[in-house]
């Protein structure tokens, strides 16, 4: 085993030095009895005596400015306790990640934004409230296309105008270069160019976003639907002018995140000032709607490539040229979808641009492999593109152009303070098995079976395969890169398991008390986990960007790992050995060279003190500048297209990722299964539609918003590559978020097997595709 | 609404099984049957995803049918009965074959659209004892899923119905 580089404070914990006896097996989720008996008390299940609820009044124009709103008949309606609105909240900032924004602005932004808050006694009352709210709006042509806006002049009417922030991406271009793209060009024996786009995608969480607010005169608790919740605590005192020790937030089951609930939610803003008004508890629990208008979804992009190839395969330039719509937003990644063609590939001369506009679409945000799936997509069809050109096997392309080495460092996620990075660096990655991912997922589809050239005859219904592979940053999110976390071994041999995480429901609670019972040493069942409170815990990062494995995994072992050195000391005495000597598995303390001498983890805890648990403390510390941390995976896919009808059937699916060590090998496998139903509705259904005129989304419904069901599923195999890792927990990275990005890129790579035709515009539906067969017949 | 303020006052009382027990209750005839589970019963655990029939996650059985309890009203399912998931587990709270088969195979993640799945299973189950593939997949057509539990939960339902058709065997 490689020597542990586990980034803790201190001294690293000795190694295991054993086989594992709980990491790798298939253990039930630990909260799977409270979902299955419906007795799990997610947010908005939580009602509390005296309780009102909250409703929103929202923009219903793209663009806007208050002229006058005046809400006394509102305040008139018996069981009406409050009314917020831009005239008595002056001052007021709510959070978007850490970026003030306007609670109540008077310029509207987009269709959605706030424009008052009602706090009544029941929801009947609420919603006859806020119809009773006048508002006269001076409605304002909006800026909707992203091309257009890198035309205009800067608005002059944001929301947030006090705070430019929101223009700080906007129309920067944010530049990677290495090489010289002119010489890499000269020297190509082929050179492919295209352009791609992608649209904007819905979280479509089941849950819709629902919080309780409890202002007590002293503590403001809030039960929120958030993935994070330290991040919240934090942004809400902020808000309030709270001390931070005096709100507690609590986020125990959460309906689904996919990143939309990444940072404290706005309507969690607004609970927790209409409890502070009331004096009362309040309930917002929003409308699906609401859901789709007001929250940040995947950012809609254009993306020109042009690529040059040896004749033999090798990549000589890229150059890439990427405009994002970035919405009404104040927050995104400035080169997210530049930085895997930088890195995916050994490509010596590249010339890479993104640049961001603020438009007037909602905001844009966290959303499953946000720029990644759009990044992967173009990227990887355009690599299929050029083997096709070159008349070489996409796989063994992709192999000849293989990179071994990040050519940048992990500043650039969390610190884009330049807009240029053109020093390339090679810095070794802490683990990459890309390769193996790509050979077993060839294997498992049948590669060699797949057909050599497109099916261009007149038979209706064909067959093709395609592949893509990805790489996704590990640890992408804010900074601070910390967690911490505290085991506690009482008298009775069980240990309490603290950290601030929240389980989203990819099974956080579950894997951390398996890092930490095969640390102690002992079963699953020993060990209480104490999650998802601010009360009881320190901080954690936010379940989201895969991080929370990966960041918070060490903090456990090394608070577990301090635990069982202080119990091996009680032990030592008790077996009269040294308690280095010492290792404990499955309940048993015994001697390492001699197990035969061992003693049983409960007899040992009897010593305990009740009244002084033994504890451990854990904290890891940040990323380093090398190695570089990613994960990796390859998809192939199987696809039927009936050239007559635009259907296309998914077949079958093979997904190999790189996880480094799968805790949960099931878990992992509904990862692989979740990031699926992303990637397969990114490409072929689900889409955000917009009236070109007014601006305002016409789909915010289930119905017309086409996401994946059981019908569309495919058969999947997902294959866990494993793979030593010395920096993290186990070797655990993180599996959440990268399961969807090569998706698309896969199932457009198999269109064109199976027809000759590129589809380079998403989401591939019948219509687009049957277009694209009769344009390919006039040709003809 | 018409901003009448008497409109917000209106009260119709009902009767009703819910999970084996008589209610009685007094309430607004607008209200949607998932509301009064929730708001009324603090039966909880039937969720609430869209409120427009298009998301099956308030799926509850009605009369033994499942039902989309967000488009129905209360008033509707007076004299009638009603199952939901929190009347799934026996008296002795024993999980039903279907929750055991779901933590097994991993058939959910965030959790919210399990009570829906569960009860739309239970529904077809009860009618179809050995439901193939196909019959469990018509069954769930009209229940979302986001996490991408779809296969596990294909797969539990079938384990469920094997264990139990060999219990009713061995019974």
């Amino acid at each position: 085993m490689a020597e542990s580089k586990l980034l803790v404070q201190g001294t690293p914990p000795p190694p295991l030095d054993r086989e594992f006896t709980i990491v790798g097996k298939s253990i039930n989720r630990l909260d799977a009895p409270e979902k299955v008996t419906g007795t799990a008390k997610y947010s908005g299940d939580i009602k509390l005596p005296g309780m009102l609820y909250g409703m929103i009044l929202r923009s219903p124009y793209p663009r806007a400015r208050i002229k006058r709103i005046d809400t006394t008949r509102a305040e008139a309606l018996p069981g009406v306790h409050a009314v917020l609105s831009k005239e008595n909240t002056k001052g007021w900032r709510t959070y978007w990640y850490r970026v003030p924004q306007i609670a109540f602005p008077e310029c509207l932004t987009f269709e959605g934004h706030e424009v008052a808050a009602v706090a009544a006694v029941d929801p009947v009352t609420a919603q006859e409230a806020l119809a009773r709210i006048e508002v006269e709006y001076e409605v304002l042509p909006p800026l909707l296309d992203a091309q257009e806006g890198l035309q205009k002049p800067a608005s002059p009417l944001v929301a947030d105008e006090e705070y430019p922030g929101s223009e700080t991406y906007g129309r920067k271009p944010y530049i990677i270069r290495r090489g010289d793209v002119a010489r890499g060009f000269a020297e190509a024996d082929v050179i492919v160019e295209d352009t791609y786009s992608t649209q904007i995608q819905f979280h479509g969480t089941i849950q819709t976003r629902a919080c309780v607010a409890d202002w007590d005169g002293h503590t403001l608790t809030l039960w929120d639907a958030s993935q994070g919740i330290w991040n919240s605590r934090e942004v809400l005192a902020k808000s309030l002018g709270l001390d931070p020790e005096s709100v507690r937030v609590i986020v125990k089951y959460l309906g689904g995140g996919f990143g939309s609930k990444a940072f404290c939610q706005r309507i969690a803003h607004y609970a927790s000032k209409l409890s502070m008004v009331t004096g009362r508890p309040v309930r917002i629990e929003r409308s699906r709607r609401e859901e789709f208008l007001a929250h940040p979804h995947r950012y809609s992009c254009r993306t020109s490539i042009k690529m040059g190839a040896k004749k033999d395969g090798i990549l000589t330039a890229i150059s890439q040229q990427s405009v994002v719509n970035v919405g009404a937003t104040s927050r995104y990644y400035a080169i997210q979808v530049i930085w895997h063609t930088a890195n995916l590939y050994a490509c010596p001369n590249i010339e890479l641009e993104q640049v961001g506009v603020y438009t007037n679409l909602q905001p844009t945000g966290p959303t499953r492999s946000p720029l990644n799936m759009t990044a992967i997509y173009s990227l990887e069809t355009h690599i299929d593109k050029m083997a096709a050109r070159l008349g070489m096997d996409p796989l063994q392309f992709r192999f000849k152009n293989y990179a071994y080495t990040s050519s940048m460092s992990a500043d650039f996620a969390v610190t884009v303070n330049r807009t240029v990075f053109d020093e390339e660096k090679k810095i070794p990655y802490s683990s990459k098995n890309l390769d193996e991912c790509m050979t077993r997922t060839a294997e498992a589809i049948g590669w060699e079976k797949r057909r050599k050239t497109p099916d261009l005859s007149s038979v209706p219904v064909k067959r093709g395969m395609g592949m893509a592979s990805f790489l996704v940053f590990q640890g992408v999110g804010l900074m601070p890169y910390k967690a911490y976390a505290d085991v506690a071994i009482h008298k009775d041999g069980t240990a309490d398991l603290s950290i601030g995480v929240v389980d989203i429901g990819a099974g956080q609670q579950t894997i951390f008390a398996m890092i930490a019972a095969e640390e102690l040493g002992v079963g699953i069942d020993d060990i209480n986990v104490i999650y998802g409170d601010t009360r009881g815990t320190r901080y954690a990062p936010s379940s989201h960007a895969s991080r929370v494995t990966p960041e918070v995994g060490p903090a456990v072992l090394q608070a577990a790992s301090e635990a069982k050195q202080k119990l091996f000391q009680i032990a030592a005495a008790m077996l009269e050995v040294k308690a280095e000597d010492l290792r404990s598995k499955n309940g048993i303390v015994y001697l390492k060279s001699d197990p035969s001498r061992s003693i049983p983890f409960k007899s040992v805890c009897l010593r305990i003190d009740p009244a002084q648990p033994i504890e451990g403390r854990g904290s890891r510390s940040p990323n380093p500048d090398n190695p570089m941390f990613s994960t990796f995976g390859a998809q192939a896919v199987e696809v039927e297209v009936d050239e007559e009808t635009g259907q296309i059937r998914i077949i079958r699916v093979v997904s190999a990722q790189d996880f480094g060590t799968a805790i949960n090998p099931k878990f992992c496998d509904s990862q692989v299964y979740g990031g699926f139903v992303f990637g397969m509705g990114y490409a072929l259904s689900e889409e955000g539609i917009y009236d070109p005129k007014t601006g305002k989304l016409l789909n915010p419904n289930f119905c017309h918003y086409s996401m994946p069901s059981v019908m569309d599923f495919p058969p999947l195999e997902p294959i866990i590559i494993e793979g030593e890792d010395p920096y993290f927990a186990y070797s655990a990275k993180g599996a959440g978020e990268n399961t969807n990005a090569p998706t698309p890129a896969a199932i457009v790579n198999a269109i064109y097997n199976a027809t000759g035709i590129w589809m380079n515009d998403l989401p591939v539906t019948p219509d687009k595709l049957l277009k694209a067969i009769r344009d390919r017949k006039k040709k003809r | 609404m018409n901003g009448d303020e008497a409109s917000l006052k209106l009260r119709r009382q009902i009767t009703l099984t819910v999970n084996g027990k008589r209610v009685k209750a007094e309430i607004d005839p607008r209200m949607t049957l998932a509301e009064f589970l929730r708001e009324e019963l603090d039966l909880t655990g039937t969720k609430v995803g869209c409120n427009r029939g298009e998301c099956g996650s308030c799926t509850v059985l009605l009369d033994g049918r499942s039902v989309y309890s967000c488009t129905l009203l209360a008033v509707d399912a007076a004299d009638r009965e009603v199952q939901t998931v929190e009347g799934l587990t026996d008296e002795q709270g024993k999980l039903h074959p279907l929750q055991e088969a779901f933590i097994e195979e991993d058939a959910l993640q965030c959790g919210y659209c399990t009570p829906g799945m569960l009860m739309a299973m239970k529904a077809l189950i009860d009618r179809n004892p050995r439901p193939s593939e196909g019959d469990i997949k018509q069954a769930i057509d009209g229940n979302l899923c986001r996490c991408g539990c779809y296969p596990n939960i294909v797969s539990a339902t079938l384990s469920a119905s094997e264990r139990m058709a060999r219990k009713d065997r061995v019974d």
